[in-house]
């Protein structure tokens, strides 16, 4: 097994490896990935079950202390204030997301000569611009071209409906004079590409049977293996080698009996999101990285960035049917995105209007909390809830601090023996102010659209779903992890791709431009092939 | 969730008549909106089925039910009129925030799962794939206002 090398080997086969894998898969190089989870098998999804409502409680948590899967990792959380969200198989955490897939904007990779915040990237929107595009068409997004609060551009199929719902809070967002726009959605809303359209299930958010919801097990994955792109799943990875050169060599990793391997190869792509990726970093000790490979500027596992996330929840008098369709894809306004100065903040934030909950999760909430009551009154207090709910999603935009990070818990570790990564983060002022002004905008939008309840919930903790910024990008070595297209500063041969690359985490959901710098990179690599290492 | 006759192998006759007066007091029937009671449903059979697990947190729920109720009226709870356990019921309530939370919770998890609920409700019944549901499209007519007001981003080249 050790003379098997590879030309490239990347870790994971989530949202950026799939992408990149796809885009290197031109040049006829070996490509190779190992994925600790494994395939997912859509007719397991809750979907297909009767008691699909609640199936989100455990099997298809978002949180991995939860879920515990033998193909799950723990986290020690228990100095955050947010909780980690991630999925361990391929497609990685894109088979639980929602599809929610806005881009990130032009000011976003500048904010520190916009608003002396955080740090500019070395790159900027129109550098990704095409990559987007093509990984729209890859994916297979819907959306609707002209939004005014983003550059044009176009998506390969229409948008998702926005039900009745969408026209009731549409018009009360139009009282306000903000804007709104139907969101670009990683859902297909007709049949493409062999793959049948959106039914409206609802629950895209714990795996979609349909294979409508564009996640990378479906979209990417099976074009790549075709293009004959190697993927093992099962392989733990423990640690990246490196030789006297301090090149990377290979990877240890555990197969699925649990067998320790190595797998060499020229050239190794990590692509195991802003958790993932700093742990095995970490792990990968060696003479020439005492404190972690590819960290001799200290930043690996450093400046992690979530989005703090609120939520609203309003309640309306005429029936929104809101409890139908994609649940996290609707529409969005980005009235408050960039930065005002007559505000006490700096940066933005989404308001990520989403549909409605399920029967069973409005009468839980509902009966435990009061509002719907025992005995002959139940049915006609759950009627003014059920089907009448929307919520409005406050993202806010998270800055980058070193003192929120990654570490190796010294004790906590997964079922092979490999240290658990430990989470210190702490939500920034900057954001708690941010936090207070969106969900004030929240509670007014649903006002305006004649919400009779309006529930301001705040920021909640099981929200971690957007993980960045924690081998991040940039020219200087001295402060940051790679360079501008992704290699290390420190490991010529070592590329990163995932959200740990982010500088800067915008206030969108990151999937779409996660795979943006993915095919990015993997095109720099390919136009830089001849002098690749130097 | 089927509708049919429990098997009902893990409550005695007792703890069986404690549940059901119980079910009826959480959610009774509507007949004008063709509502059942929570006690229609085969709800010993949806936890077989779906929350075993829970079973022991249950019956442990029911015997205190009725070992409070005997504590505090002389009769356990299942030999109560249907006044009586109402009554009891409201002032446990208010003085127990966890009273019979985990029958609550499976109770409301097995009822509005339940075919004849959903379809009562004006929803699709079973699993929702792969028959899907209808969305209204919506009307996109509403985002004029939108989009003559122009870009709102900040541009940078």
């Amino acid at each position: 097994m050790a003379d098997d090398i590879v030309d490239v080997l990347i870790i994971g086969a989530g949202a950026s490896s799939a992408a990149a894998a796809w885009s290197l898969s031109d040049t006829r190089m070996r490509i190779l990935c190992l994925e600790q989870g494994d395939w997912m098998n859509p007719a397991d999804y809750p979907s297909t079950k009767k008691n699909w409502q609640v199936l989100r409680d455990n099997e298809y948590n978002q949180s991995p202390n939860i879920r515990c899967r033998d193909t799950d990792y723990p986290i020690n959380e228990d100095e955050s204030d947010i909780s980690v969200a991630n999925f361990n198989g391929v497609g990685g955490g894109t088979i639980l997301y929602s599809g929610h897939f806005p881009r990130l904007k032009p000011s976003d990779f500048k904010t520190k000569s916009l608003d002396g915040v955080g740090a500019d990237w070395p790159i900027d929107y129109r550098t990704l611009e095409s990559y987007f595009a093509q990984n729209d068409r890859n994916m297979g997004v819907s959306g609707l071209p002209g939004d005014p609060a983003g550059p044009y551009h176009e998506s390969p199929l229409p948008p998702v409906p926005i039900g009745k719902m969408g026209e009731v809070m549409g018009k009360g967002l139009n009282k306000l004079g903000w804007h709104w726009w139907p969101s670009d959605a990683a859902i297909i809303t007709e049949n493409y590409e062999g793959r049948e359209k959106c039914i409206n299930l609802g629950p895209c958010n714990f795996g979609c049977a349909q294979g409508a919801k564009s996640s990378v097990d479906i979209s990417y994955w099976p074009i790549n293996q075709r293009l004959g792109v190697e993927l093992k799943t099962r392989c733990r990875v423990r640690e990246i080698t490196v030789n006297k050169n301090g090149m990377a060599t290979g990877a240890i990793y555990f197969d699925e009996n649990g067998v320790e391997k190595f797998q060499r190869a020229e050239v190794v792509i990590m692509a195991c999101n802003g958790v993932g990726t700093p742990r095995l970093l970490l792990n990968s000790k060696s003479t020439q990285f005492p404190n972690g490979l590819a960290n001799h500027s200290g930043l690996v596992g450093k400046n992690l960035m979530f989005h703090p996330w609120g939520f609203v929840e309003g309640f309306f008098n005429e029936p929104l049917e809101s409890d139908l369709g994609p649940m996290g894809s609707c529409m969005l306004s980005q009235e408050f995105y960039e930065t005002d100065p007559k505000l006490d903040f700096v940066r933005g934030y989404t308001l990520q209007i989403t549909r409605g909950k399920s029967p069973v999760t409005i009468a839980l909430q509902h009966t435990l909390k009061g509002d719907i009551p025992w005995g002959l009154e139940h049915h006609k207090n759950f009627e003014r809830y059920m089907g009448r709910s929307v919520n409005i999603n406050v993202v806010c935009e998270d800055l980058p601090e070193e003192s929120n990070m990654v570490s190796l818990d010294p004790e906590l570790t997964d079922s092979h023996g490999i240290p658990a990564p430990k989470i210190n983060y702490h939500v920034s002022e900057n954001s708690n102010r941010m936090m207070q002004h969106g969900v004030k905008s929240a509670i007014q939008a649903l006002e305006a659209s004649g919400a009779f309840q309006v529930n301001p919930y705040g920021r909640t903790r099981d929200t971690g779903w957007h993980l960045l910024g924690t081998a991040r990008m940039g020219n200087n070595p001295d402060n940051s992890v790679v360079n501008k297209w992704g290699r290390s500063h420190d490991v010529k041969n070592l590329f990163i791709i995932d959200g740990s690359i982010f500088v800067t985490s915008g206030a969108v959901n990151p999937t779409t431009t996660i795979q943006a710098l993915a095919l990015y990179v993997a095109d720099q690599m390919k136009k830089n092939l001849a002098n690749l290492f130097d | 969730m089927s509708n049919i006759i429990a098997s009902n192998i893990f409550l005695s006759e007792n703890e069986n008549r404690t549940l059901m007066a119980l079910l009826e007091l959480i959610i009774p029937a509507d007949i004008d909106r063709g509502m059942p009671s929570a006690a229609d449903l085969d709800f010993v059979r949806y936890l077989e089925e779906f929350a075993s697990k829970e079973i022991p947190a249950i019956k442990n729920e029911l015997e205190i039910l009725n070992n409070t109720a005997e504590e505090e009226t002389g009769n356990p709870f299942f030999k109560l009129g249907n006044e009586e356990q109402r009554e009891f019921c409201n002032q446990q309530r208010e003085t127990n925030r966890r009273f019979v939370r985990t029958i609550l919770v499976q109770t409301l998890n097995c009822y509005y799962q339940d075919d004849k609920v959903l379809t009562a409700l004006g929803r699709k019944s079973g699993a929702p794939f792969p028959e899907g549901n209808e969305v209204l499209q919506g009307d996109l007519t509403l985002l004029d206002p939108v989009r003559k007001r122009g870009n709102i981003y900040r541009k940078w080249e």
